[in-house]
């Protein structure tokens, strides 16, 4: 009984600020709803006895990835006006995106085979090393490399960026700007 | 924990389940009361300390005794006050600002153990629950700073949240050595693998250096990830005004205030439990002092050491801040976590 | 033949008929030029005589001449340590040329002038109101406004039109072209305006910079002054000599005593008088605790700025406990009013002595701990090394005196290169630095106040007996006994209240080294008991005008730690 409950709130907490996140007019709300569907996702690996993934979730996604969102969406300018009203062009479009990919979900989740079953208490962290090291040692050492290739990535293409000025447009600028 | 849990399954007669729930509400009470106790002794204390810094008493009227009650009528000051909201504030998000960042420093509180198996979410992640649920109180202080709608909160704000995001990681990469030693992510664990006077002590560089240079990177990023000075960047009270807390009175800026020293003490207190030993007595034959106790005065001198800090050195710039923690923390971390792994297998200390 | 006057007559040799008159009067020389050869005299004492600095523009107002205004230029020479005064005469709406190419300080200096008397001056690059507000109607100094007549002015004025931002981000741009900068392209709405002050906790004062801000990087600054604007100036001219004296006491208000001295001092040489060596010797001893105070609240509210609060209390126990024994003397704290013309208001107390040594000691005490907190602390180097950096050059054509001028490097002190007061009598070292950044203002200013210490405690052991006041019962009160005894005591003593001093008529500047440069006070008098004219230099007023320039690229901390390192006082900047 309290099981559900628990169930049911977070599912509530999940869903309500989603729609918030989609309805919302103005998009620093949408970014601050988005914060508690996080933590709402969070709360169900927690549920199901997922605790390093649920740790994760928050680390990573409250931590990182909506502080990241929150300050894209304060530092770029929305143009207050200007704003239309959502035409029925701007509609449709992502509607029969949503749909599709819908479609796609709930064919995945009606034909895979689940495994039923209680949610084992015991912590997951110590195996989840283990796994790591050992069985998939290949795989995360994969991803740290692409990890660290997509690095060095953003950090050539800011050193790039930023030598493209040639000096003699700064001389110029520099003469026009003496009063 | 397990008696409280005895007691209610065995006298009141209630189910597992309930048991857990009503442990858990009794645990929340206790947590949020001394939480909300520590600041204000913390407000008292910071005061003192600076007098003594600087030479003067501090509070001496309040309460007879060294004014021990100014922190008490601070508080009450501070209720009455008119709680205004800007008019051209961001209301709903205004109004719930204050309370996300000190539920950020409340979750992490439920972590601590403060003796043995007392602790009110004991768990295998407790290290990495405590780093997380942090991260709760930067997005507070974006949303104190853009709610206000204030050019000086928003600078706060968007300085307090690069400024913590940075900090976490050479903070959370401080503690790894020592989660590697312990070979655990719970409190409890780390604390009992440094059981046996001071020397056992993971501070101690003898057993291991990295573990001593790593106590060092951990309690400078803690510093900034309280947002105290020489780190205080989102307040600054001479440059911001008082950063994305300017527009805040009464009840709520109370809030941000209970959240700082909220913080401050938390991130002391696990410096004493994965540096300094938890619970345990410096030598041997202290056995009669309480662990609680001996847990606390470490957490208490840990915070008058950054209280020390914060009444010595000037602030330092926003960049020169930045430059610190991505080119010196960072890797002196990182290294600390690879010299720490080697000296432990040369030693044959990994568990 | 002095320096001044061998000036005179080269300027003579090489402009002729250009030079209108040349009159020598206390010391003072001056020329009159016309006013289509004022730029080429100023250029050639700039460029060939040397005079790096123009301390000042002054206007007078003589509403009965048929060229009604005078426009006198101060200038000084600090290699060749001469001055000079260039006067021009001007008819209402007659425009005179600007010599803000000659001399940045003149920009400012020139606005004033056109706000207060409304001399338009032509090819000025920003010819607006400085002290007043900007809906102000008619000009204050000019002899037919009237004082009561008050203007109520409330809209406040945006420094920065969209138009600049525009400007500003289209050249911000180009500059990020550049090797250091992380993006590209400027947008104008990437750009905020930033209000620091008129109430911000680091102005110290009612001052406003708004600030143009790309991030955290001052892309441009713009500045307005005059928030407590009481023009000063009008006051004066309303009131006896003697009266100006509580006035001064408010125009920087950290070091009153040496604001008296140096008015006393103005208003004693446009009389011809000198003071009892007594008289001196005291106002010595003050004059430099005055400066201890002044430098204490600058250096200490910039660290404080800068967040090394602790400082604070070890330096300003100090400056409340040198009060105490000034209340003790003068009966106030700030507002001292103690200095009188021709004397002092009376003599020190017995104990002064004794007391001020003991505080002085404690004042080394403060200084030694402050300067083991600060000297070679890293984080303060690298907030104060380098910040706010001005050039020599640049600090001379601003016109910058005192603590801030010395900070480039350069040893230059009024109270050595012309000595008053009997400064040349004691043994001090002029403390210099070597960047101009705001580490060498703070430096500067610290020793100091080792050097004001060391001055006090000789004045101290050389202190003369004698008479504080003059015995001139055309200057200085007849003593009490007379007042109360005898009918010419008494007419004596009404007379010099009620008409005042009888100050022959004539123009004299008199000036001397405040706490934040040269502090200046320029007295016209027509001979009868009120001044006709009494223009403030302060020392702080030129040295504002170049905080744009100084925090422009920098930081907003960088602009902060400068802003407190520069000892910005609104009460002599806005008089």
């Amino acid at each position: 009984m309290i099981r559900d409950l628990v169930f049911v709130l977070l599912a509530l907490l999940t869903v309500v600020p989603a729609f918030w996140v989609v309805f919302s007019r103005n998009i620093v709300h949408a970014g601050f709803a988005l914060l508690f569907t996080l933590v709402g996702v969070a709360g169900f690996y927690g549920f199901l006895g997922a605790d390093f993934l649920a740790v994760t979730q928050l680390m990573v996604y409250v931590g990182g990835v909506l502080v990241l969102v929150l300050f894209t969406v304060m530092m770029t300018h929305v143009p207050a006006v200007g704003r239309r009203r959502h035409g029925l062009d701007r509609l449709v479009p992502p509607a029969v995106f949503a749909a599709a990919v819908f479609g796609v979900l709930y064919k995945v989740i009606t034909v895979v085979k689940w495994n039923v079953g209680e949610a084992s208490t015991s912590p997951t962290t110590a195996e989840i090393g283990t796994q790591l090291m050992t069985n998939y040692v290949f795989p995360f050492e994969y991803v740290s490399i692409v990890l660290l290739a997509a690095m060095v990535g953003a950090a050539i293409l800011i050193r790039e960026r930023s030598h493209a000025g040639s000096d003699d447009a700064i001389a110029e600028e520099k003469q026009e700007a003496r009063p | 924990m397990k008696l409280m849990y005895d007691f209610f399954t065995g006298q009141l007669g209630l189910g597992a389940a309930g048991a857990n729930i009503t442990v858990a509400a009794v645990m929340a009470v206790i947590m949020f009361t001394v939480m909300a106790l520590c600041a204000i002794i913390l407000t008292w204390m910071e005061r003192k300390v600076a007098g003594f810094m600087q030479s003067r008493y501090g509070p001496m009227y309040t309460g007879r005794f060294h004014g021990w009650a100014q922190a008490v009528a601070d508080m009450l000051k501070i209720l009455g006050k008119e709680d205004i909201i800007p008019a051209e504030a961001d209301k709903g998000l205004f109004k719930f600002a204050p309370i996300l960042v000190l539920l950020g420093s409340l979750l992490a509180w439920a972590a601590i153990p403060w003796a043995p198996d007392f602790v009110a979410a004991d768990f295998d992640l407790g290290l990495f629950y405590i780093f997380a649920v942090s991260s709760l109180v930067v997005i507070g202080i974006l949303m104190a700073g853009w709610a206000s709608n204030n050019k000086w909160s928003l600078y706060g704000a968007a300085r307090g949240a690069a400024q913590m995001i940075s900090y976490e990681i050479p903070l959370a990469l401080a503690v790894v050595p020592v989660v590697m030693r312990a070979g655990s992510l719970n409190p409890q664990d780390i604390v009992i693998a440094q059981q046996g006077g001071i020397w056992h002590w993971n501070i101690n560089p003898i057993t291991n250096p990295f573990l001593f240079i790593a106590f060092f990177m951990y309690f400078i990023a803690s510093i900034a990830e309280t947002n105290r000075g020489p780190f205080d960047m989102p307040e600054t009270e001479s440059e911001l005004v008082a950063g994305y807390h300017t527009e805040y009175t009464g009840m709520r800026f109370a809030f941000f205030f209970l959240a700082e020293y909220a913080n401050l003490f938390l991130v002391s207190m696990i410096a004493a439990l994965v540096f300094l030993g938890g619970w345990w007595a410096p030598f041997p034959g202290m056995g009669w002092i309480p662990p609680a106790l001996n847990f606390i005065i470490k957490g208490v001198l840990l915070v008058f050491l950054n209280m020390w800090v914060r009444w010595t050195l000037p602030r330092v710039r926003v960049d020169q801040l930045m430059h610190l923690c991505w080119k010196v923390m960072i890797p002196v971390s990182l290294l600390c976590v690879v010299g720490a792994g080697v000296w432990m297998m040369a030693w044959g200390q990994l568990k | 033949m002095s320096m001044s006057q061998k000036l005179v007559d080269r300027l003579r040799g090489e402009f002729g008929d250009a030079i209108l008159a040349a009159t020598s009067y206390r010391g003072d020389e001056t020329v009159t030029v016309s006013r289509d050869r004022l730029l080429d005299v100023l250029g050639h004492l700039r460029d060939i005589e040397g005079c790096e600095q123009l301390s000042d523009i002054v206007g007078v107002d003589y509403p009965k001449r048929g060229e009604r205004f005078e426009v006198n230029y101060l200038l000084r020479s600090l290699s060749n340590n001469h001055r000079l005064r260039v006067k021009v005469d001007v008819a209402e709406d007659q425009p005179v040329p600007t010599a803000s190419r000659l001399w940045r300080s003149a920009d400012w200096h020139e606005r004033e002038v056109y706000d207060l008397f409304g001399v338009p001056f032509a090819g000025h690059p920003d010819l607006r109101r400085i002290l007043c507000h900007h809906e102000f109607e008619g000009h204050a100094l000019r002899k037919d406004y009237p004082i009561e007549q008050g203007q109520e002015c409330s809209r406040p004025e945006h420094l920065f039109a969209d138009e600049d931002i525009v400007r500003a981000a289209r050249r911000a741009s180009v500059m990020a072209a550049g090797p250091d900068a992380l993006h590209d392209e400027v947008h104008p709405s990437d750009l905020l305006t930033v209000n620091i002050g008129p109430s911000h906790p680091a102005t110290h004062g009612a001052l406003r910079a708004e600030i143009l801000l790309d991030g955290e990087t001052i892309l441009e600054a713009r500045t307005e002054i005059g928030y407590i604007h009481r023009c000063f100036e009008k006051e004066a001219e309303d009131h006896t000599w003697a009266q100006v004296m509580p006035y001064t006491d408010r125009l920087n208000y950290c070091s009153a005593m040496l604001n008296n001295s140096i008015y006393a001092a103005a208003v004693e040489k446009l009389l011809g008088v000198e003071v009892t060596p007594r008289c001196q010797g005291i106002r010595v001893i003050v004059s430099e605790l005055a400066r201890i105070i002044d430098h204490l609240v600058c250096v200490c509210a910039n660290l404080v700025d800068i967040g090394a609060l602790t400082n604070y209390w070890y330096l300003y126990n100090i400056r409340e406990s040198i009060y105490e024994s000034l209340e003790k003397l003068c009966g106030s704290r700030l507002t001292t009013n103690y200095a009188r013309i021709g004397g002092l208001s009376h003599d020190l107390y017995p104990e002064f002595g004794a007391e001020i040594r003991i505080k002085l000691d404690e004042l080394m005490a403060g200084h030694t701990d402050v300067m083991k907190l600060i000297a070679r602390n890293r984080i303060f180097l690298d907030r104060t090394v380098g910040v706010g950096a001005i050039s020599r050059a640049d600090a001379l054509s601003f016109g910058f005196t005192g603590p801030c001028l010395r900070a480039t490097g350069l040893d230059y002190d009024l109270r050595k290169a012309a000595p008053y007061s009997g400064y040349e009598q004691y043994s001090f070292e002029i403390p210099t630095g070597t960047n101009g950044d705001t580490y060498d203002r703070i430096m500067v200013r610290m020793a100091e106040m080792v050097q004001s210490r060391s001055i006090v405690l000789q004045a101290l052991d050389k202190l003369p007996a004698g008479p504080v006041n003059l015995d001139d019962r055309a200057i200085t009160l007849p003593p009490k006994r007379n007042v109360y005894q005898s009918i010419e005591g008494v007419m004596n003593q009404f007379k010099l209240v009620y008409e005042g001093i009888q100050v022959p008529a004539g123009e004299a500047y008199g000036f001397g080294e405040g706490a934040n440069g040269e502090l200046g006070f320029f007295c016209v008098s027509d001979g009868s008991g009120h001044p006709y004219r009494l223009k403030v230099r302060p020392p702080c007023f030129p040295i504002f005008s170049a905080y744009t320039h100084l925090i422009e690229g920098a930081m907003i901390p960088d602009a902060i730690a400068t802003l407190g390192s520069l000892n910005i006082i609104a009460g002599e900047l806005d008089r």
